[in-house]
This record gives C-alpha cells, structure tokens and sequence, in this order.
C-alpha cells in the first residue's frame, strides 16, 4: 500500500487493524520467531549470506498485504512494504502457493502456471527457498541444555513417536469419519452418486434447452 | 530608547522568549534520559516500537546510504538503520541533548553496534553538515521541541541529497472526537502521575502532554514540509491520529 493510498484510507473510518497496527505487530512477531531460528540453526546464516542486505519484497495477493525481508548484520528484518520500489526481487502470489515453495523445485513450474510472478533477480528467491527448506534445527541438542542430553533425547523421541501417532490417528478418524457420513448415516452423498446427478442434470437442461427453441419457433410461427 | 520586541515561543502552554526554549527543553530532557525507554514503553503500551517500525518501513533504507537519525535520543531507529545500512553505510544520530546522547552511545555499544555509527550533539534548525549530505532523514518524536520548526526543516532540506528523503514521526491530532477525548484524559491525568511514579518527574510528563497539543496537526506540518521545499509530501496516520508519519522528498 502506498503511504498516499494509506493517507485515504486512514481519512476514512478507524480502522481496527492500522488502529492497532497489526499488520507491524504480527511481522514483529514473526522477524522474532525468524531469529530465533537463525539461532537455532547455524546454517541458517551461512545460506542466508548469500543474500545479505538484498531486498526481497513479498506480496501476499489473499491478505492484501506487502512485506520486504532483508538479511543484514546476520538477522532477519521484516516490515511491511509501501511498495515494489527498491526491491532486488520482488514475488506476488497466494498464501498457498508461497507456502508451496518450500519445495524449491516448485519454483519455476509455479511461474509457468501463472501462479507466482516473480520480477527482479531469481536466485534471491531460490536462496530464501533454499534455507527455509532446509531448516534443520537439533532439538535434543537445543533442549539438553536445559534438561540434560539423556532426558533431551527421551524426551524428543517420545514427542516424534507422538506427534507419528496424531497423524496417524488424525488420518483414520477422518476416514471414519467419512465413510461413517457416507454409508452408515447416509448424511453426504457419494461421490458417484453425485457424478450421476450432475450428468442427469446437464441432461436435463438440454432437454429445456431444447423445448426452449421450440417454443420460440412456435412463438414466431405465431406472430409471423 | 525603543526596546527591540523580545521574540516569543511556546513551551508547552506557557509562553517563553525563544532563546531561553533551547535550554528549558534540554533540562527536560536530562531530567528523564536515564528512564527514557521504561517511560516509553509504559506510556505507550509498547506501541512505540511499532510506530517505528513503520517509520523504518516507509525509509526505503537500503545498503551503502547514509542516513541521519536527529533527535534520534536513545538510538532505537539508529540501531535497525546501522544493521540495514551495513559496513559501506553511515548513521549518524544527533541530538541536541548530551544525556539522551550519553544513553543513546551507551546502549548501541552494549548492543554490539559501533563500526558505522557516528554520535553527533546538534542544533537541529543549524544542522553542521554540507549541502546533499544524507540520503534520508528521520526526527521521531523530536521536532515538536525545535524552536524554529521552519528553519530546521529547511535546514533538513539543505543536507538531504536529491532523491533522498525525510520522515517525520510526531505526535498528531486524534482523527475521532471520542478518541480525542479520552488521549487528552490519558495524558493530562495518567501521564503525569506515572511520570512521577516511575521517573520522580511529573513536570517533565505534563510538559510531554502540552506540547503535543502546541505541535501544528497533520495538514498544517505537510504545509510547513511543502513551504522548506519538499515534494510529494505525504502523511501516514498511525494509531487513530495520535501519531502521524509524514514523508517528503527533495528533487
């Protein structure tokens, strides 16, 4: 946004969120979090300095909303973007397709379906994709200092087994779940079912397509 | 013998001769120097550090720039400036007033910044710098202070480079009457007593309060920034209009 559209709006009704400027609140939070994890993972920097006081510029299409990230002095910095100007690269895309790409092959096959545009120097991009996707933080390793190296690993191996078992857990339920919805209660329809009615259905409407003609033709004959 | 008229200014609601507001605002601020951050966050819920964020955000500072945080007190936009602006950049925080600047060196030393910073004591309306010197400019929370606002925002003009930027962040006039009303019960009756409270200083918290209401509103500081010279002069309401980031360009 820029500060000229920010002026308008702002001369409009108060609004909440510039109110309480969330927006630089939750990139506040976020650079925090981004941080922490440069801490956390050494190699982190080490990827990122590739790109060091390069500006990439984000925009995020389904929030509305712009963020410039900059490495420099080995941290992150994020704020919220008055425009593309001064930006070395600059990406505009859904939520979705952004978290897409921490899968950096991703990238190029994104672009050419039009669901990423990206303008400026590719390689900032691919840096950033990159890192992220190689976060690899040592948790036994950052919770020992706490609580000792053996209770640190016991304690993250039975966190990984756990965390396995909720998705497991999570995957049947849903299964359940649907199969329960579908021929037990018979509260959705299957998708067959449903197959079979939009197909009785586009038949239908060519049957009233039909009778519509005629009756024009009819109505005509009449007329004439 | 006809006496030459003494020239007056505001300090706060009352009305002093314009050479004695210099040093009235100084005493001020050696008075609250040491409990100037603890008050800031506690007068304004944190919420200053996102008022700078945006400031920071709207500076387009990048590498190599040159970049003069005046008023820059104790240094919060001077610390992000000198990570963004790296080794090729130079910050310059300036403040007329040496305890604020004490505190300020202080606390960026201890924060590990020191290759690209220069602390500089300076009149904001005689600024010592040559002609196109910086590439942005930023007074947060200080040019309400300036005696002679006119002639320090021309003097701000004078050194910033074409192309560069100024942005002031001031206190401003809430946009809603309910919003005001409720500012001016905060200020006038909270602030002082936590002032006195934390900082043992009630006086320099009241003062706060008044010069906010003496400082021109949105429109008037855009005209006075268009007057010095500036183009594209822009203002940006934070917070309801408590605050107000203005931005201006030379070409």
């Amino acid at each position: 946004m820029t500060l000229e559209q920010a002026t308008e709006k702002n001369n409009g009704a108060l609004n909440t969120s510039t109110f309480f400027m969330l927006p630089n609140f939750v990139l506040s939070l976020i650079e925090r979090i981004l941080n922490q994890a440069l801490k956390l993972d050494p190699q982190l920097s080490q990827k990122l300095s590739a790109v060091e006081q390069q500006r990439l510029v984000v925009e995020v299409r389904n929030w509305q909303q712009t963020i410039q990230l900059v490495f420099a002095d080995k941290k992150l910095h994020l704020y919220t973007a008055q425009s593309s100007d001064n930006a070395d690269c600059m990406i505009s895309a859904d939520i979705d397709t952004l978290i897409a790409l921490k899968n950096p092959a991703m990238l190029t096959q994104l672009i050419r379906q039009d669901k990423l545009d990206l303008q400026g120097d590719l390689n900032i991009a691919q840096t950033y994709s990159n890192a992220f996707s190689g976060l690899d933080i040592d948790w036994p390793e950052q919770l020992s200092k706490y609580i000792g190296d053996a209770p640190a690993q016991q304690l993250y191996l039975y966190l990984k087994a756990l965390g396995q078992q909720s998705n497991k857990t999570k995957a049947q339920i849903s299964s359940i779940f649907t199969s329960l919805c579908q021929d037990e209660l018979a509260i959705t329809i299957h998708p067959l079912e449903l197959e079979q009615f939009k197909q009785q259905n586009r038949e239908l409407k060519g049957q009233v397509a039909a009778i519509e003609q005629r009756i024009n033709t009819l109505l005509n004959t009449v007329t004439r | 013998m006809n006496e030459t008229p003494e020239k007056t200014t505001h300090f706060g609601y009352k009305t002093v001769a314009e050479d004695d507001k210099a040093s009235m605002v100084a005493d001020v601020f050696h008075s609250v120097a040491a409990k100037y951050d603890v008050m800031n966050d506690l007068m304004s819920f944190g919420v200053h550090r996102l008022w700078k964020r945006q400031t920071i955000a709207s500076s387009g500072v990048r590498k190599g720039h040159h970049v003069l945080d005046l008023a820059g007190g104790t240094g919060d936009l001077t610390a992000k400036f000198s990570q963004l602006v790296g080794e090729t950049g130079q910050v310059v925080l300036g403040d007329i007033n040496s305890s604020m600047l004490k505190v300020g060196r202080e606390k960026l030393h201890n924060l590990g910044l020191v290759g690209n910073i220069d602390y500089v004591q300076m009149n904001a309306e005689m600024l010592p710098f040559p002609d196109n010197s910086f590439d942005v400019i930023t007074i947060a929370f200080g040019l309400r202070n300036v005696t002679d606002k006119d002639k320090a925002l021309r003097s701000m003009y004078r050194i910033l480079k074409p192309g560069g930027r100024l942005l002031v962040l001031e206190f401003s006039k809430p946009e809603h009457e309910v919003l005001s009303k409720a500012y001016d019960f905060y200020s006038f009756n909270l602030l002082p007593t936590m002032g006195k409270l934390v900082a043992n200083d009630s006086e320099s918290y009241k003062y706060l309060a008044e010069s906010i209401r003496m400082h021109p509103d949105q429109d008037t500081l855009k005209a006075m920034m268009d007057d010095a010279g500036f183009e594209q002069t822009t203002y940006q309401n934070l917070t309801g209009g408590i605050v107000a980031l203005h931005r201006g360009f030379k070409y």
